[in-house]
């Protein structure tokens, strides 16, 4: 029952969040919708045994992304962070809690999300550095090309 | 009852799909980004996913983590256009930026 339980609620948890971020008309509540979708995506690799892939995840998209997303709508002006903003923070609040709540619990109980997959999180590295650091070096590339462009895009206006 | 594996990958490629048709339909340059959010977090979970089944999920999970990587400097990019964009035309509307480019 928990396993089915499990991946249902996340999926849940998912549309639930990407359909708030993608059908709000403003670009605040999306932001905030979007964050929250970070994190359930995070707690999601995390209970199927991957707690690295979820930290980079929840640092990636629900850190840095939205904080770049947040600047980029108050440079422009899109959307101010008024009250329903706020109205849906405060709404998504208990459903996120929930899902972290329920994933923890099962995280902390042992029971592993129905795979009973071990916990994946130096190995992932270590796989990565030893036997593919091609992935690596397209990687720092790929890193580069787009500091490149970002200097590149911004630096030539006045 | 379906399994973990199946349940995860029909959510990853729905927000994949879910993502790529509102990239299409949006009227805001900053919402076609958070759209391509979505489409990277769907073909994040597809791919996590599809190596559920296995043994060894090391080469799925080593693509989820480049993939969540270059997802992010793609999406940086795109913001900084977006702030070239806005600076030149002083709106986000996909429609209205081709009206002003004659």
């Amino acid at each position: 029952m928990t396993s089915e339980l499990v991946p249902l609620l996340l999926s849940g948890a998912l549309f639930a969040t990407v359909g708030a971020a993608l059908a709000s008309t403003k670009v605040s509540n999306s932001l905030i919708a979007l964050f929250y979708t970070s994190m359930v995506l995070g707690v999601t690799f995390t209970v199927y045994g991957d707690a690295v892939l979820g930290l980079l995840t929840m640092i990636t998209f629900a850190g840095a992304i939205s904080v770049l997303l947040l600047s980029v709508v108050l440079i422009t002006g899109e959307s101010k962070l008024d009250l329903g903003a706020r109205k849906l923070a405060v709404a998504a609040v208990p459903l996120v809690a929930l899902t972290v709540g329920l994933a923890a619990a099962i995280v902390f109980s042992g029971q592993g999300g129905g795979q009973g997959t071990p916990d994946l999180s130096l190995a992932v590295l270590t796989f990565l550095w030893s036997s593919r650091p091609w992935d690596l070096l397209i990687l720092v590339t790929v890193f580069g090309a787009a500091m490149l462009s970002i200097i590149t895009l911004l630096g030539g206006e006045d | 009852m379906a399994s973990d594996q199946a349940i995860l990958l029909v959510t990853g490629t729905a927000l994949l799909f879910i993502g790529v048709a509102s990239i299409g339909v949006s009227k805001n340059l900053m919402k076609s980004i958070m759209s391509f959010q979505v489409a990277v977090f769907g073909a994040n979970l597809a791919l996590f996913a599809s190596g559920l089944g296995f043994g060894s999920r090391l080469v799925s999970d080593t693509f989820v983590a480049l993939s969540v990587l270059v997802g992010a400097s793609v999406e940086s990019v795109g913001l900084a256009i977006v702030v070239v964009v806005y600076r030149k035309y002083h709106t986000l509307n996909p429609d209205e930026i081709r009206r002003l480019r004659g």
